[in-house]
């Protein structure tokens, strides 16, 4: 069980770099995951740790061991790949014997932790089929069953979830995180789905082109994304983001956006371009009048998602997008009137695309800068 | 009040089903001929070309004929095959052509593969490069190959004799006049024209082989010679046992232009071959029936073999997906 520090990590390759000075500490007992949509540079970053890919500069530790330039098969770490590479000559058995081989354990304990490894994942009866008679789950729980049969220093998956189909990926989703729980092991976990970063993270690691944009709980990232593109990447549908103004009138600062004007909160700030943000749960009809920003469109299209629909309206030439429950009829073509509370708005610096946090006492420096 | 049950979609026609079978209730459909269309020249012309000469070779067996049209041919019973098993010269025949495949084994499998795996080393087009100078060999004509080579081994002014001679003071003298010299010049030349084919085929069959193995085996802790010896070679086993066929069922036909250009099967049939052996009965000695029983023979004993390589290669195959 081990920690990984990884300092201003850089992989180029000819004409690109696809992770760029990346520093990242993983906790022992760490669910780490990587979360970016795909060329963001999360697999190249695995690949780096697993010792699979040289790096073009900085360096990984493994519990204090520099492991930069170490190979992969001296690092002890369990990797799950995309295609789950299960050694297609080789039983199940030989395949979940095959780290334990090299390892030269002997009989006795080999046989023991392959078939504790089977009851865990419920592959007893599968023992001696070749990997192409496995379905897709089942192969799946021979590669994970291939990394736990060892007891590595962390488990690295690479999206191990993207090839099942939706209800075994719900349930494996849960399976993994009990093994988490249980392990109480590091874990790095790559993926593209933030569902699968939401249910299963301690910590989720938001990469965008080959940089981190927000390190947090999934409760930070998607309360408090810290960045615009992490505020559209993070949540289904994503955040509604709309290009506006601060400004202070009467004592109060106020936000512009789509040709209105809505009082934010109490205090004075300077002029200041912003994209304003707020999720689509938070669009509430019962805001139409009392909301800090107030949105009066068109219905233009509805989405049944069965427990709860989505609607998207039309204001101007934007639209925007909020969820309500079924029992609330919605027509195409309808005027839609809702609003969204202070609390629930976030506020991003058009400039950086970073998040602006009020603070009540703005320090002097924060003040200069706006 | 009273539940209803939903029905199924399309109940009436599982009811029908279960009522008068499903046969009754789908409609018969003309087969379609298209198909059958589409493969008929290939097979026009896989029976005119090659089954046909097949079924003549072993009616010819049964006969007695010097390949005049003119002459009759004469009815031979099994006399064509007691002569052939008595023939002096089938028996050298046999033993050499066991001793080309063994030697064509190390170079169209064993080198192959060693050079396949070297040539990963090698990046970018220096790669291209590098397995295009292996293949040009394939490209030569034989009997163009064969020429060459001749002029090289020349006892007087060929470049191999004068090294050899000059260099390290061994002198091979005329290479094509000597038993064992001749035989092993065959191979040599025939091994190098060979082996281009074969790096290409192995190259192939590893660039099939997913990196994603070898780089779970490394993390798994495995070193390269374990990754090579329990992940890439049996994972190649359908390409070598591919090769392995190859080998055994064709090095007979590659030797065949080398020993008529060459040796024409001597000194003394040391470099001669079954089917070297069976032109000259046919065409040296005109004796058609004891070529046709010959060719069957020959035929049965290399489909018994090919039979027993495929479905060995079955068993050994895997589906990688």
């Amino acid at each position: 069980m081990s920690r990984i520090e990884i300092v201003g990590l850089t992989q180029q390759f000819k004409d690109h770099r696809a992770v760029d000075n990346i520093d990242l500490t993983i906790e022992d007992g760490d669910f780490v995951v990587l979360l970016g949509p795909s060329g963001c540079g999360k697999t190249t970053l695995l690949r780096m740790i697993a010792g699979l890919l040289d790096p073009t500069s900085g360096q990984i530790l493994i519990d204090g061991q520099d492991v930069t330039h170490l190979p992969a098969k001296k690092r002890n770490l369990a990797m799950v790949f995309q295609s789950y590479a299960l050694y297609p000559h080789l039983s199940v058995e030989k395949n979940l014997a095959f780290p334990l081989n090299v390892l030269k354990v002997s009989k006795e304990e080999k046989r023991e932790r392959v078939l504790g490894a089977a009851r865990a994942l419920g592959l007893e009866s599968l023992l001696h089929r070749k990997p192409r008679e496995l379905s897709g789950g089942q192969r799946q729980r021979v590669a994970v069953g291939r990394a736990l049969v060892r007891e590595p220093s962390a488990y690295l998956m690479d999206e191990p979830l993207s090839n099942l189909d939706a209800k075994l990926r719900t349930n494996t989703r849960q399976e993994l995180s009990e093994l988490h729980d249980r392990l109480s092991a590091t874990f790095v976990y790559v993926t593209h789905d933030q569902v699968e970063a939401m249910t299963m993270a301690t910590k989720i690691v938001i990469l965008n082109g080959g940089r981190i944009e927000q390190i947090g709980t999934p409760e930070q990232v998607y309360d408090a994304p810290a960045s615009i593109f992490v505020a559209g990447f993070v949540g289904s549908p994503p955040m509604n983001l709309l290009e506006g103004s601060l400004s202070t009138r009467d004592g109060h600062v106020q936000a512009t956006a789509l040709g209105s004007t809505s009082r934010l909160w109490p205090g004075t700030c300077p002029e200041h371009k912003v994209t304003i943000g707020f999720r689509a749960e938070h669009l509430r009809l019962e805001e139409a009048e009392t909301g800090a920003v107030r949105i009066d469109g068109v219905i233009h299209q509805i989405e049944n998602l069965g427990g709860e629909q989505v609607a998207y309206i039309k204001v101007g030439d934007h639209t925007v997008v909020a969820k309500c429950g079924r029992e609330v009829t919605l027509e195409r073509g309808e005027r839609f009137t809702a609003g969204v509370r202070a609390a629930n708005v976030h506020l991003f610096d058009q400039a950086t695309g970073r998040r602006m946090e009020w603070v009540e006492e703005p320090a002097p420096a924060l003040a200069d800068a706006l | 009040m009273s539940f209803t049950i939903t029905p199924v979609p399309g109940q009436e026609r599982y009811e029908r089903i279960a009522r008068e079978g499903e046969a009754a209730v789908r409609r018969w459909r003309k087969p379609p001929i298209a198909p059958y269309l589409f493969i008929l020249p290939a097979i026009a012309l896989l029976v005119f070309w090659i089954y046909r000469p097949l079924i003549e070779t072993f009616q010819l067996s049964f006969y007695h004929w010097n390949l005049l049209p003119t002459a009759p041919k004469q009815p031979a019973g099994l006399s064509n095959y007691t002569a052939l098993f008595h023939d002096r010269e089938l028996g050298k025949a046999v033993i050499n052509t066991i001793l080309y495949i063994a030697a064509f084994l190390v170079c169209s499998v064993i080198l192959p593969l060693v050079i396949a795996l070297m040539s990963r080393r090698v990046s970018g087009r220096a790669r291209t490069i590098y397995q295009a100078l292996v293949f040009v060999p394939f490209l030569v004509t034989p009997v163009a190959t064969s020429a060459v080579w001749r002029w090289l081994f020349d006892p007087y002014d060929g470049v191999i004799v004068v090294v050899l001679r000059k260099g390290f003071g061994i002198d091979i003298g005329s290479v094509f006049r000597s038993d064992h010299g001749a035989l092993i010049a065959i191979i040599i030349i025939v091994g190098w024209q060979m082996l281009g084919f074969g790096v290409l085929v192995m190259t192939a069959g590893m660039a099939g082989i997913s990196p994603d193995y070898a780089e779970a085996a490394s993390v798994d802790g495995a070193s390269n010679s374990t990754i090579l010896r329990r992940i890439t070679v049996p994972l190649l086993s359908p390409t070598i046992l591919f090769l392995a066929l190859m080998t055994i069922l064709l090095s007979a036909q590659w030797t065949y232009p080398m020993i008529d250009v060459l040796t024409q099967g001597g000194p003394d049939n040391a470099t001669t071959n079954i089917y070297y052996l069976l032109y000259e009965i046919a065409f040296n000695n005109f004796d058609a029936g004891m070529a046709g029983a010959a060719g069957t023979v020959f035929f049965l004993v290399f489909g018994a073999i090919a039979v027993l390589l495929v479905k060995l290669s079955d068993k050994l195959a895997f589906y990688d997906n």
